[in-house]
């Protein structure tokens, strides 16, 4: 699009993509959390996609390594959520006798496994609607 | 506990996105329709920081700039499809 636009999605992107983080980090905090921040994160890439155009898109976008992105999201939750199978399945080991991430409530390191939780769920509904539109983006012509 | 001044304020802000909505429901053309939708969506920027302000909580304001981005990449959809689309 045009030069405006261009140049002030130069300086919005990292602004969404900075909120999207805080939204996916402070999960456990605020409302929001993995897809709500994930999206958040996602609309930056729609940003990109609608001002840059699909040619600068198609340069900086790689197809393998979002798809390992976010295999490697869903892989996270699962063992995020597998550590503490010696009581149970999606027993928060973290929490109760963990090395870290439980600190008193209501700080950022406290919660258990939950904030691995909010992070590997943001990656994988980040990568997955980012490589979804980019896909519909670039699906053919009009003309069959 | 409701803060009165703050939900007056939000009330006149819901009055205003009526007119918008009003606009979006008889615009004849598809650009006015766009720019009904795109001050509606200014409007209730503004009616959720004055909700949060009402109710006095403070994280709801973190609802509100998500708004604001999310209605400006929607506009920004929108007008690039009505001036031809990608490519």
């Amino acid at each position: 699009m045009g030069l405006i636009v261009k140049t002030s999605a130069r300086a919005i992107i990292p602004l969404i993509g900075i909120f999207g983080a805080y939204i996916v980090m402070h999960g456990h905090l605020t409302p929001g959390g993995g897809f709500q921040g994930g999206a958040t994160i996602a609309g930056a890439g729609i940003l990109f996609l609608v001002a840059f155009g699909l040619d600068e898109m198609r340069k900086h976008y790689n197809k393998n390594l979002y798809s390992a992105l976010e295999g490697i999201g869903g892989l996270a939750f699962l063992g995020a959520a597998m550590l503490g199978m010696g009581v149970a399945f999606f027993y928060n080991t973290l929490w109760h006798n963990g090395p870290f991430f439980n600190g008193k409530p209501g700080t950022l390191l406290s919660a258990g496994f939950l904030p691995i939780m909010n992070l590997a769920v943001g990656l994988k509904v980040f990568t997955g609607l980012v490589s979804a539109l980019t896909a519909i983006a670039l699906y053919r012509r009009w003309k069959s | 506990m409701i803060a009165p001044e703050f939900f007056y304020a939000a009330l006149v802000v819901a009055i205003g996105g009526l007119i918008c909505i009003l606009r979006a429901m008889i615009g004849p053309t598809v650009p006015d329709r766009v720019v009904g939708v795109d001050t509606l969506n200014t409007l209730v920027v503004a009616g959720m920081v004055l909700l949060g302000a009402a109710y006095d909580r403070t994280i709801y304001i973190d609802i509100a700039i998500v708004y604001a981005f999310l209605s400006y990449i929607g506009t920004l959809v929108i007008a690039r499809y009505l001036q031809g689309g990608l490519r």
